[in-house]
């Protein structure tokens, strides 16, 4: 059994708002799955769903074989749940709250173990277990949850936002356990809203609009969606010079630079055209998922764009859809 | 590093006066009365009617002067009614009512005044929505003001409402209009307590149950002291014992009110006021938005290996609750049984009043001890359905602040997080009644008095728990079925309860409405003649709600918000 999370055709109605709109999601076994969207997509309500705190309306979900509703006890007793706005016991104090429910979840047979580990995080996350809880910040109490789903092992972790309220230091701590949790197996399952955290961990990503999935794959699939963005000094360079750089996108030249997009998949056949002009000061930025995500996120259609099997399409088709918004 | 205070620039510190403020003001004022609308109407028209229905029952109930007269003697005698009700001042219709009645109204404006100032101060703080109008031109100091205001409109609003009950029921203007003051007085005192108490404690839970504490003190204060009151010689006055005057209850009723409507007496409350006030200026001037004089102490890095299970957490978010429910049962309980001393000694052959009523106790077999315990006993019932129905609010706050779903997140199901809180509450329920209980053992057996048999006492505590349970089922089901209404629904059906149950008879309702009570049903042992049938019809009807609760429970989601 290698898929470990698995929606299909999930429906989530609170009232007339379809927060899921058939959610088809599959994660599997060892790898990190980046769940993107914006605010408001449903990432929030699919992980509820998957941990078995709300019912789908309709459709079907499963996490390592339980159906996580009527089996929710058995499932998170190999699962690890960080929420995106955590809340504490405000009179708890942030290590009573990690004791705690890791006792809950039965990690701590070994106390000896459990101490140590719980201790060793406690100072890579520079955590102070020893303040109530009302007197955490976001950050801190962020951490709180982290070190709870850290301390003990679990087999598939459902992270929402987790990195909320954390500093760059401390999302590098997050990030090396994260990859220790997969390297000893794990499967995780981490929505975000932040690019560079999903580029930098994710194998495969699912990305969310409107309750429903509207692409997804490998990162590198991805980006074969994509554009890259090239700038060079204009130093000389006049149009006539520079429409041999053939089919460009967006070609603009602005204090003193010259910079045009290129299909990602396609950005060798410039290097002709750029060594032939001699450019000086090049530079050639990697697409990002903030594209990926504006492509998305104003798409008024869920169902895949015609173009995308034709990347040179793209771009007047985005300009569009961020206009139109709101169809479903 | 903090400035010197000194540093701090003046300029900063508005003060209402200049015409951008009161603009300000008014505006603070206008989100204060918002915020309070339903509860503030609430507060003033409950109090209004008590006011009114108490005037109106004592016109039906006592309408010659002949019977009021008999009863003041009875009270005067029994030291329990005393504490209770307050001061005979005379058999009046006014200064009756008064005396029936004012003690209550006072606590209520007391209540009222003290959740009022906390709401608008330390629970805005702790929620952060201080910090956000205070980062505007309103500042620190100005928001606090406006509480002022909205704490004095609403207990101008009490005044007028205790009075218009009153007056309508025709009694003496002017008497109403000085219970009226008297009662706003004491708001006002407790007014600037909780502003007061809500500089000095870090969290709105605990400067709420500080300042609510120091409100029952008073009443209590003042009942010793007209408990130990001097009797006059017409029988039907007396004159307050010390206690009295340390308590704004007490004060209040110095006016004597319709019998003599002194003023004088209402200076004291307003000086207190006055002092509390600029006690809590000058703390509010110096201290950073969000610090408290007694700040937050330290917790424990690990957690006690006790603290392992769903209903170990209830205990350990509850337990100063708990605590603090059954010590005061237990309070009742020594009150209910060192009374049956005093009253002892005073049913000896000879007193007429203690003779009439000796004789109505033996036609029902019990003895007047007995009757002291059971009445005070009902109240101990009260006290333990408020601590049920609060471990089930406890439930909904979880789920509204969203712990509960880091419980729900781990191994732990919904039932059974319910059901642990169910089991908690009725734990609880047991703990305030049966330390009621021993109150009232250990104070009869201190003092003696061997009128009530430990057998009697025991099943007359027992008779209290199953209306608890009552308010602890079915808030349970209002939890699962209807969440949002959960907390407003469980207090106004324990009030509604209290209301047609325990002041249902001296209110003159209708059987047919006080039946509607759980309270009403409660048992009154009789020794072998006694009734349980209502004991154990309640407790089916706690037994299937939970169950029903549970049931449903296993269908219902966990949210948040």
């Amino acid at each position: 059994m290698n898929t470990v999370v698995h929606t299909a055709n999930l429906h989530k109605h609170f009232g007339h708002v379809k927060a899921l709109d058939g959610l088809d999601l599959d994660v599997q076994r060892g790898e990190i799955h980046g769940f993107l969207g914006p605010n408001g997509a449903g990432k929030s309500t699919t992980l509820r769903i998957l941990l078995g705190l709300a019912r789908p309306t309709s459709g079907s979900a499963a996490v390592l074989g339980f159906e996580p509703w009527s089996q929710a006890v058995e499932l998170h007793r190999r699962l690890a749940y960080v929420p995106g706005d955590v809340r504490l016991w405000p009179n708890l104090s942030g290590g009573e709250t990690i004791d705690l429910l890791s006792r809950l979840r039965g990690g701590t047979a070994d106390g000896a173990a459990y101490r140590r580990r719980k201790e060793s995080l406690c100072q890579e996350f520079d955590f102070d277990p020893a303040k109530k809880g009302r007197a955490y910040s976001k950050g801190n109490r962020q951490k709180v949850a982290l070190i709870a789903a850290l301390a003990t092992e679990a087999e598939v972790y459902l992270l929402d936002e987790p990195t909320s309220g954390l500093d760059p230091l401390m999302e590098e701590v997050f990030r090396r356990e994260l990859l220790a949790a997969v390297g000893r197996g794990a499967t995780v399952l981490l929505s975000s809203h932040i690019l560079s955290e999903v580029e930098v961990l994710c194998h495969r990503v699912s990305i969310i609009r409107a309750g429903r999935i509207v692409d997804g794959g490998t990162l590198d699939s991805l980006r074969h969606l994509t554009r890259s963005e090239v700038s060079f000094a204009a130093d000389g360079l006049d149009a006539q010079a520079l429409a041999r750089l053939g089919a460009v996108h967006d070609l603009t030249l602005d204090a003193g630079r010259v910079r045009f997009s290129a299909d990602s998949d396609r950005i060798a056949e410039v290097f002709p055209a750029l060594g032939a002009l001699g450019v000086q000061g090049l530079t050639i930025v990697p697409p990002s998922l903030e594209e990926l995500f504006l492509r998305h996120y104003g798409d008024a259609s869920a169902a895949p764009e015609p173009e995308a099997d034709a990347p040179s399409g793209g771009h007047g088709s985005r300009r569009h859809l961020l206009s139109a918004r709101g169809r479903s | 590093m903090h400035p010197p205070v000194d540093m701090v620039p003046g300029g900063t510190c508005s003060v209402p006066g200049d015409g951008a403020d009161m603009g300000v003001l008014l505006v603070l004022w206008g989100q204060r009365l918002r915020r309070d609308r339903w509860q503030l109407v609430s507060w003033v028209v409950a109090i209004g009617a008590f006011a009114l229905f108490a005037a109106a029952a004592v016109t039906q109930t006592y309408g010659n002067a002949a019977a009021r007269t008999e009863i003041l003697q009875v009270a005067i005698a029994t030291p329990a009614i005393l504490m209770l009700r307050g001061l005979p001042r005379g058999a009046d219709q006014g200064a009756f009512t008064f005396f029936l009645i004012y003690a209550f109204l006072a606590l209520l404006a007391g209540l009222m005044s003290t959740f009022l100032a906390v709401r608008h101060t330390r629970a805005d703080e702790e929620t952060g929505g201080a910090e956000l109008v205070a980062a505007t031109p309103a500042g620190r100091l100005l928001p606090n003001a406006a509480t002022l205001l909205h704490g004095v409109a609403a207990n101008i609003l009490v005044a007028l409402a205790v009075f218009a009950g009153f007056a309508a029921q025709g009694l003496d203007p002017q008497g109403s209009l000085t219970a009226g003051a008297a009662t706003g007085a004491v708001g006002l005192v407790f007014l600037g307590v909780g502003l007061l108490v809500a500089q000095f404690m870090g969290t709105s839970r605990g400067a709420n149950g500080v300042s609510a504490a120091l409100v029952v003190l008073a009443y209590l204060l003042r009942g010793i002291g007209d408990a130990t009151g001097t009797p006059g010689a017409d029988g039907t006055t007396m004159t307050e014992g010390p206690a009295s005057w340390f308590s704004p209850i007490g004060w209040g009723q110095q006016t004597y009110a319709y019998s003599g409507n002194r003023a004088w007496p209402l200076l004291l409350p307003l000086g207190l006021a006055v002092v509390c006030l600029t006690a809590a200026w000058l703390i509010l001037r110096h201290r950073d938005t969000g610090d408290s004089v007694w700040g937050a102490r330290p917790g424990r890095a690990a957690a006690r290996p006790g603290l392992r299970s769903p209903v170990a957490l209830a205990l350990r978010l509850q337990s100063g609750s708990i605590i603090g429910w059954a010590l005061s049962g237990m309070a009742l309980g020594l009150l209910a049984g060192s009374l049956g001393k005093a009253v002892a000694a005073l049913d000896t052959p000879g007193t007429g009043i203690t003779a009439v009523m000796r004789a109505m106790l033996q036609a029902q077999g019990i003895s007047l001890t007995q009757l002291m315990v059971s009445v005070i006993f009902s109240m101990a019932g009260v006290l333990a359905a408020a601590c049920a129905l609060q471990a089930v609010i406890r439930l909904r706050q979880e789920e509204a602040a969203g712990t509960a779903e880091l419980l729900l997140a781990v191994p732990v199901g919904r039932v059974r997080w319910l059901a642990g809180y169910l089991l908690l509450g009725a734990a609880a329920v047991v703990l305030v009644i049966g330390l009621a209980g021993v109150g009232a053992w250990a104070a009869l057996a201190g003092s003696g008095d061997a009128s009530m048999p430990a057998d009697a006492l025991w099943e007359t505590a027992l008779a209290q728990v199953p209306a608890a349970l009552i308010y602890l089922a079915v808030p349970a089901l209002v939890f699962v079925l209807w969440p949002t209404a959960t907390i407003a629904a469980s207090w106004a059906l324990l009030a509604l309860g209290v209301v047609l149950g325990i002041f249902g008879g001296m209110l003159g309702l209708d059987q047919n409405l006080r039946n509607l009570s759980p309270f009403t049903h409660t048992p009154v042992p009789q020794g072998d003649a006694t009734d349980w049938s209502g004991a154990w019809g309640m407790l089916a009807v706690a037994a299937v709600t939970a169950a029903l609760a549970v049931a449903a429970m296993r269908r219902r989601e966990v949210g948040s918000a």
